[in-house]
């Protein structure tokens, strides 16, 4: 609109609201666990393989596949086709999949075998009455 | 500059990202009602088995543990595309669906320095976080970025840009294969002696327009670097039915996002009967305003109850999701909507069924119908029988993968 000043800012007509300044939105979950939709995934747990580290059978896990596995990290990745969450570790003896449960063994990689890498774990969510 | 973005073997790809054992292996996704083959993995076509092969000729090297397929699992492909278009959202001044695997992506004024080396990093990104494998082509105008493209994804690192200079590569390529000229023109092309792109290139006005009219023309100042495609529906193209627009100042409210979307869906659907197609669901999309670009891309993927053509039906099911795609407060610049799973009706025996019966077989076809909707309750047999377009079948999608990125109850489990 050239010519014309430019108006920034609302025009109120009736009755102000007082509240209206300090209406915001509820809180919202997503906003909370999920940082990227673009690469955030939601998948399953089956089994106890990593009960030791507060993930259980039936739970919802948050896999956001933008981030890089560090040493550590719980993460998600394909073995022999199918897909298993344990904890990624690399150091001076190559790579391997640590499970949170002496029942289950270690996944070492053979060497010149790459990580058939998903995705990193950034939340567990377990619910208490019923697994659906 | 323009880039053209479009997943590799697109619904093969998204089948692979939550299925590994299909990795390395000949997997072709099938078409509607588990027709023919629609996308193939390179394994596949290093096999010879050309696009389009019905099913049923290859079902015994399926059982061999030859061949591996898919049904389309159109949630999850629609689901895929949605977050590749946000990713590139993410780095691109604009983005411009044009079918459920391609986009047009406009690159900000910083990538100019380096098309390429830019082109390979958002490759490496959607492939990261979304899983899949493009291929980028950048050139002047649209119908050059197709062509480049093409080259790219041939390219080990999937992006290619165009020279300056592309007379070498246009006088090395077809005519009919220059994205815009169609299966009919080539012929008229060849009686002025235009057989390749560069020939049409380098053509005089008025002997392409004589032949193709001002779409021709069009395609052929494309082809000398000036672009003329501006954001429209392609119509020349049936590959692709889709729609979009930017508002002309950003739109705020729930009527505006859900009136335009309704309009194109509209616009679309008469383009789909123009062309004598079904569609089996769309993808529709809102991009939120941020001013120096940028910004949010919301979307959602609606699988039709039986692939149709009737604005009525898609409107009906796209309208809860519409809703989902307002946000109080938001402001969008633009709203679109993109068909997929597109089929001609008469692939369905069933259909034809409906098509060829006489009048008076159909009024009592009407009682049959009548009598099967009191017994099990009103349903789409009934608006099918009306002649709106529907057809009474369910797709027949036995193969079909989980669709894990949509369905509560389908989520890829990990032990």
């Amino acid at each position: 609109m050239p010519g014309k000043p430019k108006i920034s800012g609302s025009v109120v007509a009736g009755f102000p609201s007082p509240a209206e300044q300090y209406l915001e939105p509820p809180l919202d979950l997503n906003e909370l666990l999920v940082k990227r939709p673009a690469a955030t995934f939601f998948v399953r747990v089956q089994g106890d393989s990593m009960i030791g580290a507060g993930i259980n059978d039936g739970d919802l896990l948050v896999v956001d596949r933008s981030l890089r596995p560090a040493s550590g990290d719980v993460i998600i990745a394909s073995v022999d086709g199918d897909f298993t969450v344990k904890t990624y570790r690399r150091d001076k003896d190559g790579v391997r999949l640590e499970p949170a449960n002496p029942n289950y063994p270690v996944i070492r990689l053979r060497p010149g075998q790459e990580l058939d890498y998903f995705g990193k774990v950034t939340a567990c969510i377990h619910r208490f009455a019923g697994k659906k | 500059m323009i880039g053209l973005v479009d997943g590799n073997n697109f619904f093969v790809s998204c089948e692979r990202v939550f299925d590994r054992r299909l990795v390395g292996r000949p997997v072709a996704v099938l078409s509607n009602n588990d027709g023919c083959c629609v996308s193939r993995s390179n394994e596949f076509k290093a096999l010879g088995i050309p696009m389009g092969t019905p099913y049923f000729q290859l079902k015994d090297r399926e059982a061999s543990g030859e061949l591996f397929f898919r049904s389309s699992n159109y949630e999850l492909y629609g689901d895929m595309s949605r977050r590749i278009i946000s990713t590139l959202r993410e780095e691109a001044v604009d983005v411009e669906q044009y079918s459920i695997d391609e986009a047009f992506i406009f690159p900000p004024t910083t990538a100019a320095a380096d098309y390429a080396a830019y082109g390979r990093r958002l490759r490496t990104k959607i492939l990261r976080w979304v899983g899949i494998p493009c291929g980028i082509g950048f050139a002047p105008t649209k119908t050059l970025a197709k062509i480049a493209n093409h080259i790219g994804k041939k390219m080990p690192d999937g992006v290619f840009l165009m020279p300056d200079d592309p007379t070498e590569i246009l006088s090395a390529m077809p005519v009919q294969e220059v994205w815009g000229v169609g299966r009919r023109l080539p012929a008229k092309l060849r009686a002025v002696r235009i057989i390749t792109a560069q020939q049409l290139r380098d053509a005089d006005d008025d002997t392409i327009r004589s032949v193709g009219g001002v779409t021709l023309l069009r395609t052929a100042m494309e082809l000398r670097g000036i672009p003329c495609h501006e954001e429209r529906d392609y119509d020349a193209d049936p590959d692709s039915i889709s729609c979009s627009r930017s508002f002309g100042e950003p739109a705020t409210t729930a009527e505006a996002l859900a009136e335009s979307l309704a309009a194109y869906t509209a616009q679309a659907a008469a383009k789909l009967r123009r062309h004598g197609l079904l569609a089996a669901g769309c993808n529709i999309y809102a991009q939120v305003f941020a001013s120096g670009g940028g910004g949010d891309f919301l979307g959602r993927t609606v699988v039709f109850p039986a692939p149709t053509d009737a604005t009525n039906e898609m409107l009906r099911a796209i309208r809860e999701e519409v809703e989902a795609l307002y946000v109080a407060g938001t402001r969008y610049r633009k709203t679109g909507i993109v068909f997929f799973g597109l089929e001609k009706p008469g692939t369905a025996r069933q259909t034809d069924l409906f098509d060829t019966t006489p009048p008076a077989e159909k009024s009592r076809l009407y009682a049959a119908v009548d009598a099967l909707n009191a017994r099990y309750g009103k349903g789409k047999v009934f608006s099918a029988a009306q002649g709106l377009g529907a057809r009474p079948w369910h797709m027949k999608r036995q193969k079909l993968s989980r669709r894990p990125t949509t369905r509560w109850d389908e989520l890829m489990t990990v032990r």
